[in-house]
């Protein structure tokens, strides 16, 4: 075909013990969305990496073609000469400089002295922003001071300065709130008419179906089958592909007993770190019960972060209310007082805030629990016990690691956020908050980690799960609770939770009448 | 990493083999070099280093740094000699200069680094001027004297020949029996760690046979090496086997995560502190018992040596990551480089050169072999 502007064939890259590619080939065309799908560790990054440079030639066999030439980059600069461009999942700013700046990080205009051209500088940025149809984002504003959905925009417009003919979108819409994804659309449908080529990774199913011309998927390092036009698939051919299984279920099916009240939580309120008066949250109160599983549910700043972060002890500035378990009131300074408590808290950025990466698995899995594998007085560590715990975890879990010693660095991201849910079983706690528990993870590792927590509450532990995706806290949740601008705005339950009454209440189209 | 064994095995253990040839070398270059005077000499010269690069690590293992060192051994090398001429026993002098001067300096530190959150490096160089300025004042500018003959003990005494023959055996059957309920543990389990264990199984055995003839034909264990053993060793145990040196590595390798998981950052942080200024007020009052008296610039620069020491042992500036076994290794690098250096009369100033050239060499080998781990 000649509109085929990218071709990989038989790409393959091996690392000590592993084989990440094998035998990868596809075809994209121009003016196309491509989705890539797979689950975590099928090699959709590391594929990445090789298209973008990052994995140099020859650290990889096979060919790449651009525009039906072959191509051996040997630097990410390569790959960018021939009109590739990547946006990660982290995005590449510097907050501390101006959207123009970034635009142009490494061509900025210059003058006839040698120096920047400021004003061709912004005249330039502020062009290609219009070209996007971003018309409130000014090009001297700070890239800190603009919302993630804008700054990816500002990558966008990064790749177009470079005249990106080949766009790679890794995972691009996890951080964004459902307007922004809109708004990310429009811009991708908008590429796709002018002609660009877009690789779409994202494990999202629904956006998949909206936005994407057809699909490849990965598994275990090699392509299944041809790319195949949308239309032509069902959502339970692609699953099947990603996970080589037809899955039943996503959410099991549950039959738990609800028991006493476990968390109470009373006119909780945080104070605005930088507004004076304001509050990032404000009357918060609602309860939890054993075996219950509770949805939190809001857009992106809502508050539901803070009020796990609060309830675990874990934010510095002045709180007020008050919060109960098993009816006595607690007096939570830190996550130790709140772990002492029987409080859990699986933090979202499993990278930033949860993992260990240099460390052994055992080491990270026993680090919030080292009671259970030490003696006082001086805490001395029993480590082939610590061994024989992490490696019941690892069966228990489905971990998939080459001992209980791998560093938790090599693993995937499901794996890594199973060694977090080890952790926090292992500190055995009698109220579970989990935030954002299966983002960026594969169908397979969802999957187990929703059956995971159906059985835990029905062991009698109250489970309380923060999550963006509607469908996750429908499937799951007992009750599901919905957040707006720092107060609980709605409840729902079981029974009469829908996905349109709860995005009513979450979007702020229904309020609160006083 | 390599397929190649010979190859990964000398990667993994760069430091220990570049010790043990730089020995060999010097002993075949300086018969001198060889003799069990001059290799005592040299273990005593690095129990110093040794003893506050102990310290260091912790300090860096968490990701912090102290350049205060230098000064706080001056500082207890001053207030321990003035203590003894205001008449003073030196058994209570030494104790009361270890918490006077290090516990102080140490909470110190350790209040502004955790409480106000303070960058470790500016609220040390503070220290490390502050402490000089104290230690110049205390004293006058001037060196003072010892009259306290038993103070001498501390630094030059020895532990006889026959004694520390006895001592070393107990180590050694002390280290058969680790090993011994190590291996069953690895043969129950499966976890090989053979290739991991030999390096530092060969060096402790030709350690202990090493310090038999060093120690044993010379006039025996000399008491500051001693003292640096016996902190060596529980710091290896701490660090290694305890609930604290679990703390130390977490908060080193991702502060916000580790207090997530419950640690207490706040505290574990001023004990670090407090350790390593505990730890170099020792070093202080040792030199002055060695010297028999205190100049008030003693110790100044040490806290390079220090940092050279715990950075040649593969320790990471970034935290998280490092043990002591390497800091001693870095210590008698750079000990047994002082001592065949100025044996071979290489000039003072091309020694400085050479050592920093060793240090420039040993952080980008580190640098390296990350590099290699992560591709």
């Amino acid at each position: 075909m000649s509109d085929v502007v990218l071709k990989m064939e038989h790409i393959v890259k091996e690392f000590p013990g592993v084989r990440a590619l094998d035998d990868v080939h596809f075809e994209a065309r121009a003016g196309e969305v491509l989705a890539l799908m797979g689950e975590n560790g099928a090699g959709k990054s590391t594929l990445m990496k090789v298209l973008g440079g990052v994995w140099p030639y020859p650290t990889y066999q096979g060919d790449i073609f651009i525009h039906g030439e072959r191509r051996q980059f040997r630097n990410p600069r390569d790959a960018m000469d021939a009109g590739i461009a990547v946006i990660h999942q982290e995005l590449n700013l510097l907050a501390e400089l101006s959207v123009a700046e970034n635009i142009f990080l490494d061509n900025q205009p210059l003058n006839r002295f040698g120096a920047i051209d400021w004003r061709k500088l912004n005249d330039d940025a502020a062009a290609l922003l219009a070209e996007l149809g971003l018309i409130d984002v000014r090009p001297t504003d700070k890239v800190k001071h603009i919302a993630v959905g804008k700054q990816q925009m500002v990558e966008i417009a990064k790749a177009l300065s470079k005249r990106a003919r080949i766009l790679i979108l890794d995972e691009p819409t996890s951080a964004l709130s459902d307007k922004e994804v809109t708004e990310l659309f429009r811009v991708i449908g908008k590429l796709r008419q002018d002609g660009v080529c877009l690789c779409y990774i994202s494990h999202k199913m629904e956006e998949i179906a909206q936005i994407a011309d057809r699909i490849v998927v990965l598994r275990d390092g090699r392509t299944i089958g041809e790319p195949i036009a949308i239309p032509d698939i069902t959502l339970e051919q692609i699953i099947a592909r990603m996970v080589g299984r037809e899955l039943t279920e996503m959410y099991p099916a549950s039959s738990r007993q609800r028991g006493e009240k476990i968390l109470e939580v009373r006119n909780l309120g945080v104070d605005h770190p930088s507004l004076p008066g304001a509050r990032k949250i404000a009357d918060v109160s609602f309860s939890a019960c054993r075996g219950e599983i509770l949805g939190l549910c809001g857009l992106m700043g809502s508050g539901r972060t803070t009020l796990a972060s609060v309830i675990f002890g874990a934010l510095p500035h002045a709180t007020h209310g008050e919060v109960l378990v098993e009816g006595k009131k607690t007096d939570i300074r830190s996550p130790a007082d709140a772990i002492a408590s029987g409080i859990a808290l699986l933090t979202e950025d499993r990278k930033a805030l949860g993992l260990f990466l240099d460390q052994p698995i055992t080491f990270n899995t026993t680090i919030s629990s080292l009671q259970t594998i030490s003696s006082p007085p001086i805490g001395f560590i029993d480590k082939s016990r610590e061994y024989t715990l992490t490696e019941h975890y690892i069966g228990q879990l489905g971990v998939k690691a080459s001992s209980a010693d791998a560093l938790v660095g090599t693993l995937s991201g499901g794996n890594q956020q199973k060694i977090l849910l080890a952790r926090w079983l292992n500190a055995g706690p009698k109220i579970f908050i989990l935030d954002e528990p299966t983002r960026g993870i594969d169908i397979g590792a969802k999957v187990e980690i929703h059956k995971l927590l159906d059985r835990l509450a029905g062991q009698g532990v109250a489970i309380v799960i923060i999550s963006s995706e509607l469908d996750e806290l429908l499937g799951m949740s007992d009750r599901i609770l919905v957040m707006k601008e720092g107060r609980i705005v709605s409840e729902f339950t079981k029974a009469n939770a829908s996905r349109e009454a709860v995005m009513e209440w979450a979007a702020g189209a229904r309020r609160v009448e006083k | 990493m390599h397929g190649n064994p010979a190859l990964r095995f000398i990667r993994a253990n760069a430091t220990l083999i570049a010790l043990v040839v730089l020995t060999l070398a010097l002993a075949l270059a300086d018969p001198t070099f060889s003799t069990a005077r001059n290799l005592s000499n040299v273990a005593r010269q690095v129990t110093v280093v040794g003893i506050i690069g102990v310290g260091m690590t912790m300090v860096i293992l968490i990701a912090g740094i102290d350049l205060s060192v230098g000064s706080v051994v001056g500082v207890a090398a001053v207030v321990v000699t003035l203590l003894m001429q205001y008449g003073l026993a030196a058994w209570i002098a030494g104790p009361v200069t270890l918490a006077v001067v290090g516990g102080a300096i140490g909470l110190w530190n350790g209040f502004w680094i955790a409480h106000y959150r303070i960058p470790p490096f500016i609220i040390t160089l503070g220290m490390l001027t502050i402490g000089r300025g104290a230690a110049l004042s205390l004293s006058n500018g001037s060196s003072i004297p010892v009259a306290d003959r038993s103070f001498a003990f501390l630094g030059s005494g020895h532990i006889p020949p026959l004694p520390t023959l006895a001592l070393l055996a107990i180590a050694a059957l002390a280290g058969l029996y680790v090993l011994a309920t190590r291996w069953r543990g690895v043969r129950k389990k499966g976890v090989p760690h053979l290739e991991r264990d030999l390096p530092g199984i060969l060096a402790a055995a030709a350690g202990l046979l090493l310090a038999a003839y060093v120690f044993g034909t010379s006039d025996g264990l000399p008491v500051p090496v001693a003292i640096f053993v016996v902190i060596a060793a529980v710091a290896i145990f701490v660090l290694g086997h305890t609930r604290f040196g679990r703390r130390l590595y977490a908060l080193g390798g991702n502060e916000e995560a580790a207090r997530l998981s419950g640690i207490n950052v706040y505290a574990t942080k001023i004990v670090v502190h407090v350790t390593v200024s505990l730890l170099s007020a020792l070093s202080g009052i040792l030199l002055a018992s060695r010297l028999n008296g205190a100049s008030p610039n003693l110790g100044s620069m040490f806290e390079l040596d220090a940092i050279a020491a715990v950075v040649i042992g593969g320790t990471s500036l970034a935290g998280g990551s490092g043990t002591i076994g390497g800091t001693i290794i870095g210590a008698l690098i750079i000990g047994v480089l002082n001592n065949g250096m100025s044996l071979l009369g290489i000039s003072s100033f091309y020694q400085l050169i050479i050592k920093g050239l060793i240090i420039s060499l040993a952080v980008w080998f580190d640098v390296l072999q990350k590099k290699n781990w992560k591709a």
